[in-house]
């Protein structure tokens, strides 16, 4: 079978210069400096088939935007090989980069001091794109973002869920096979990032791109991804379905219970078996006005479990 | 072939028309730019060769007259507002510092090709606006230049912006390792300001000086084609210009391009 992402043994180590507190250190720095290396990325090996949509999760410095980096192109692995589309990324070939897209959610895309259309005509040139062709996908995507109204306003004056809309829609004007989302909802409100999470959806049915996804919100991961690739200490812990991952960890409730002389609702996090022991404990503790038992998201056993992975 | 040609046309006119849409966008500060600053600086020179010349009591200085003076003094800061790069050199900076960069490596465009166009899209405009006030200063005072050379003085300051793009993209790359390249720009541009003798005319050099500074290319920004327009060169002087800067982009395209491989391989994709 071939695959469109494939990588063995893929690593990346960052070197930092260490700078020791006080003057006296920065003018020793202006001669000697002390450097470390650090392993961002670890013997990473992965393959990943056409129209998927991977979730890729970790904490903050896990690794996951490394990878995404080195996949798109961006920077160099260390050690190990690595193919996109039957392209080595990091060689930069016209062929590869007119067939793939990379979103970063933190980053402006597009230019900054013209109107989302001007930047999208830019595009369609520099991916030498029909330009009615074009025209008609702008068309379509920001319909199905409703956001063809402020299409002909400077992006600068945008809000960040226009923009972000207005960035995804250039992102996918070319069409491509491989798209790299990077917290493409980050700082969106509820409304803005249930909006993305439903298009890139629709999207995705109906053009089956392979999708990799980072994100923190782990509703985006729940409801796009098909494949869930956790990362921790820049080394892959878990790959697989998010159906499966649930499986595998261990089944938790939450008990959510307020006593008389409380304002707001107490949490308890416990394992299925524990439930009689911890619902004894609560109920001698006060007297309960108020309790019900919940499946704990996503979110939670995400965090949970990077939490433990990350004491190892 | 055909069809590559026509998609790099394309991509480059696209370039250009950007940096005149961006700068459009913000009309007071293109005015400024475009307009006032080149009219403050005819007013500045005026007013100090008027001086000069009052206060020397002299029909001549060093073999020119005041004229002669004006008009370098009026087209040789015109000339040179052209033949620099500090905006987009510090932009192109700024995008490998900071990591703005990703958006054009993860795209099929040349950094180079991209901040070229640009560069020549905005000199282009700004050029065509700020030519008004060396020209009616010359008209007025009837200083003594050839309208005629004209074309082929800018035609060679256009070809030296190639030599001052290559040159900044050059630094630009050293941003990879230095993040910081603010000070190597600065020193890099007074010293192209000096030799181009944009500040001291050539002429009024020692003259072993000026001998081996008309052999390198940089006079092709300032010196060779405002020497050219007032009749103190003739073309031998252009041409010799046009084949020093063509050595030199020879050279410094593959530098440029050998630093740019280098510091990909230690680019962090910093910022994202």
């Amino acid at each position: 079978m071939s695959f469109v992402i494939e990588t063995k043994d893929l690593g990346r180590e960052y070197k930092t210069y260490q700078k020791k507190e006080g003057v006296l250190n920065s003018i020793k720095g202006m001669w000697n400096r002390e450097y470390i290396s650090k392993p961002a990325l670890k013997n990473v090996t992965l393959e990943i088939e056409g129209g998927q949509i991977v979730g890729l999760v970790g904490a903050n410095g896990a690794g996951k935007t490394t990878l995404l980096k080195i996949l798109s192109g961006l920077i160099y692995p260390t050690h190990g090989s690595v193919k996109v589309l039957g392209f080595e990324p990091w060689k930069r070939e016209t062929e590869f980069l007119r067939q793939m897209s990379l979103l970063l959610g933190q980053k402006n895309q597009l230019w900054w001091d013209i109107s989302a259309r001007d930047s999208y005509s830019l595009l369609a040139k520099i991916y030498d794109l029909d330009i009615d062709t074009a025209r008609m996908r702008v068309k379509h995507l920001s319909e199905m973002l409703s956001c063809e109204h402020v299409l002909d306003t400077q992006l600068r004056r945008l809000s960040l869920g226009e923009r972000m809309k207005m960035e995804i829609i250039g992102s996918l004007l070319h069409n491509p096979r491989v798209l790299f989302l990077d917290e493409p909802t980050i700082g969106l409100d509820i409304v803005a990032q249930s909006a993305i999470r439903n298009f890139l959806q629709s999207y995705v049915r109906d053009y089956k791109p392979v999708v990799i996804l980072t994100s923190h919100y782990m509703d985006d991961i729940a409801q796009l991804a098909d494949r869930l690739l956790l990362i921790s200490k820049g080394e892959m812990v878990y790959d697989g379905t998010v159906n499966r991952f649930l499986k595998s960890t261990e089944t938790s409730k939450k008990l959510i219970y307020r006593y008389k002389n409380d304002q707001q609702e107490r949490e308890l996090i416990f394992q299925e078996s524990e439930l009689s022991e911890k619902l004894n404990e609560v109920v001698k503790s006060g007297e309960v006005v108020n309790l019900k038992i919940e499946e704990v998201d996503f979110e939670e056993v995400i965090h949970r479990f990077l939490a433990k992975e990350s004491r190892i | 072939m055909k069809k590559l040609f026509i998609a790099f046309w394309r991509r480059n006119l696209a370039f250009s028309e950007l940096a005149v849409v961006s700068n459009l966008e913000y009309r007071f500060n293109f005015f400024i730019d475009a307009f006032v600053q080149p009219l403050i600086t005819v007013g500045i020179e005026l007013l100090m060769w008027f001086a000069i010349f009052e206060s020397a009591n002299a029909a001549q200085i060093g073999g020119f007259t005041r004229d002669n003076y004006l008009a370098y003094g009026v087209w040789a800061p015109f000339l040179g507002r052209i033949a620099v790069s500090w905006m987009y050199e510090s932009m192109m900076v700024e995008e490998v510092a900071s990591g703005s960069i990703n958006v054009i490596l993860t795209r099929p465009i040349s950094f180079y090709e991209y901040y070229l166009s640009q560069l020549m899209g905005y000199k282009v405009t700004t050029t065509i606006i700020s030519m008004i006030a060396p020209l009616l200063v010359t008209f007025f005072f009837d200083l003594p230049i050839h309208y005629s050379r004209l074309p082929l003085a800018i035609g060679l300051v256009f070809y030296y912006l190639f030599l001052v793009h290559t040159l900044s993209f050059v630094i630009s790359t050293f941003a990879f390792y230095m993040t910081r390249v603010r000070s190597l720009t600065l020193v890099k541009n007074l010293t192209l300001w000096l030799l181009a003798g944009e500040l001291v005319p050539i002429d009024l050099m020692p003259p072993a000086i000026a001998k081996l500074l008309l052999l390198s290319p940089f006079p092709a920004g300032v010196y060779t084609p405002v020497a050219y327009i007032t009749g103190r060169a003739g073309s031998e002087l252009v041409l010799q210009s046009f084949i020093s800067v063509t050595v030199s982009i020879i050279i410094a395209i593959p530098v440029g391009t050998f630093l740019w491989r280098k510091g990909l391989q230690s680019y962090t994709g910093t910022g994202a």
